[in-house]
């Protein structure tokens, strides 16, 4: 089992990284309508998704929380402008679900923007909203987070759990890069994004028990660092999180002393933006798998004791 | 898995080898052609018998596995084998353990020729090594994968039946079929393999992506061979 300091420190650092670097959470109202307003709203949603995981589980130090809480407030006040940019893009893609799943995080967290509500309750009660073409693992999602929202998921979770890559436990020597993602973010809809491991059947957990330590060891050879992250995390979802010192070991290696997670093998070259780009997202899944890691090792410890 | 230290000539004769073994494993019948060549002199009497030891038991794999007895030149040839090349004073467990098979193979299909008491080597090599190592080491053993033939390296993979299926699927991924085939050989002998791996499947994808390779091809014909019962 891996050392809670190592596991610490690279969420920590990766907050460090995230707070510095704030100003990447950036909008395009002015882009190009092929490329669309939308695309830059993800990181925002990403970043509110995870600073929620780092207040439930509380297991922080207090200087990550303070900067998780500054980073929410940075992304609402400054970036989505209080909410209003979501409105916007609401207005400029009526149908899109993005703003409504960049809010929800926002809304758990006490921030409030009641024309996202009322867009989000109407496109509830469209067809197309229910119909539009989107992978099973994805329409998982969206179901989850109408849950969360409080409306009645259409079409209800239960209809869709059977769906996906990973509910038929196919075989796992056939995962590839994005098979791997789709599974990793199955995990992440089951569980409520780590809050509730049991949400994983127990034929699923039992699979991933069995097959995850071969992807995690796959991937970190292969110094795919957003992968791994993110596999870290479903380990740590699991009934009995392996917390595996070498995957750990190499991954905070990986980690520069900024806190900055490249994606794959080392750090790009370019702009500070389009670094950004590339590097936000493996950096949040450090901040993401540190913090659940931390959870599950110290409810470990304290069951020991 | 490649084979270090062999030269290319080696390597080739211990291909021409083990595709003479997949041809007789495919005929299945008592009129085939020898897999082992007849002795020869000189030079390539030395690449043969050198590429006998390198395939090990396996270059005797037809009449083990389709119960027909060698023929006489075939047995003499793996006999010089095994007496010309016994393990070095540091050999490592891999090399002994694949000249104990060879020898056990011996005494099995030529009793007359039993050559004293043969006690196993240990495995302790194998205890709690990981389930990486652990798949590495059973694939290069896995002419020891016979149905029916009990060894400690056998009873080291019994007991580790997830962990061998982890490494079949980690030799897939990183498309080492050699390991892959070997690994998979293991698994068709193993009781307590998930059924989530798509074992059968999965031989039929080693064989369709690496068996071209005639030492890919030999494990999964093996492998096949010992799933369906044939030996019995």
């Amino acid at each position: 089992m891996t050392d809670t300091r190592l596991i610490h420190n690279v969420g920590a650092g990766a907050l460090e990284w995230l707070w510095a670097h704030r100003d990447g959470f950036r909008l395009e109202p002015d882009v190009d309508p092929e490329i669309g307003f939308l695309e830059r709203f993800k990181p925002v949603g990403e970043l509110a998704m995870i600073c929620k995981v780092l207040f439930r589980e509380g297991v922080a130090g207090s200087r990550q929380a303070r900067l998780a809480r500054q980073l929410l407030d940075h992304a609402w006040r400054e970036t989505l402008d209080g909410g209003r940019m979501l409105v916007r893009g609401q207005l400029t893609e009526p149908i899109s679900p993005i703003p409504f799943e960049v809010y929800l995080p926002f809304k758990e967290l006490g921030y409030s923007q009641p024309e996202v509500e009322r867009a989000a309750a109407l496109n509830h009660r469209l067809d197309s909203w229910v119909s539009f073409e989107a992978t099973p693992t994805r329409r998982l999602g969206l179901s989850a987070f109408q849950r969360r929202f409080g409306l009645p998921p259409r079409p209800p979770e239960a209809e869709l759990r059977g769906t996906t890559w990973l509910a038929r436990t196919p075989e796992p020597w056939t995962v590839e890069g994005h098979i791997a993602y789709d599974v990793t973010h199955n995990v992440f809809h089951l569980t409520d994004w780590g809050e509730r491991p049991d949400g994983l059947p127990p034929g699923t957990a039992e699979y991933l028990a069995t097959w995850l330590p071969v992807w995690i060891d796959d991937w970190l050879d292969l110094e795919r660092w957003d992968l791994l992250g993110e596999l870290l995390v479903v380990d740590a979802c699991l009934p009995r999180p392996t917390l595996d010192e070498r995957a750990w070991k190499g991954f905070a290696a990986a980690q520069q002393p900024d806190g900055a997670m490249p994606a794959l093998r080392t750090m790009p070259e370019g702009t500070p933006d389009e670094v950004f780009d590339i590097v936000y997202h493996p950096t949040l899944v450090a901040a993401y798998a540190s913090v659940l890691a931390m959870s599950r090792s110290l409810s470990r410890m304290a069951e020991a004791s | 898995m490649k084979q270090s230290g062999t030269s290319p000539l080696l390597q080739g004769a211990v291909q021409d080898l083990a595709s003479g073994v997949v041809s007789a494993l495919r005929s299945g019948d008592h009129a085939r052609a020898a897999a082992v060549p007849a002795a020869a002199d000189g030079e390539a009497g030395g690449l043969a018998l050198a590429a006998v030891r390198v395939l090990g038991a396996d270059a005797l794999l037809p009449s083990t596995l389709l119960h027909t007895p060698p023929l006489p030149d075939e047995l003499a040839v793996f006999r010089k084998a095994v007496e010309t090349y016994p393990p070095g004073a540091g050999a490592g467990p891999t090399v002994v353990w694949s000249h104990w098979a060879m020898r056990r193979t011996l005494r099995r299909l030529d009793p007359g020729h039993a050559d004293g008491p043969d006690e196993e080597p240990d495995t302790a090599w194998l205890e709690g090594t990981t389930w990486q190592l652990l798949t590495h080491q059973l694939a290069v053993l896995a002419a020891l994968a016979v149905p029916g033939e009990d060894c400690g390296v056998a009873r080291a993979a019994g007991q580790r039946p997830v962990d061998v299926a982890r490494g079949f699927v980690r030799a897939v991924r990183r498309r080492d079929w050699r390991q892959a085939a070997g690994a998979g050989r293991w698994l068709t002998l193993l009781e307590g393999v998930p059924p989530t791996l798509g074992l059968e499947n999965g031989l039929d994808f080693v064989e369709l992506m690496g068996g071209q390779d005639p030492l890919v091809e030999l494990q999964v014909r093996a492998a096949r061979l010992t799933r369906t019962g044939a030996f019995v």
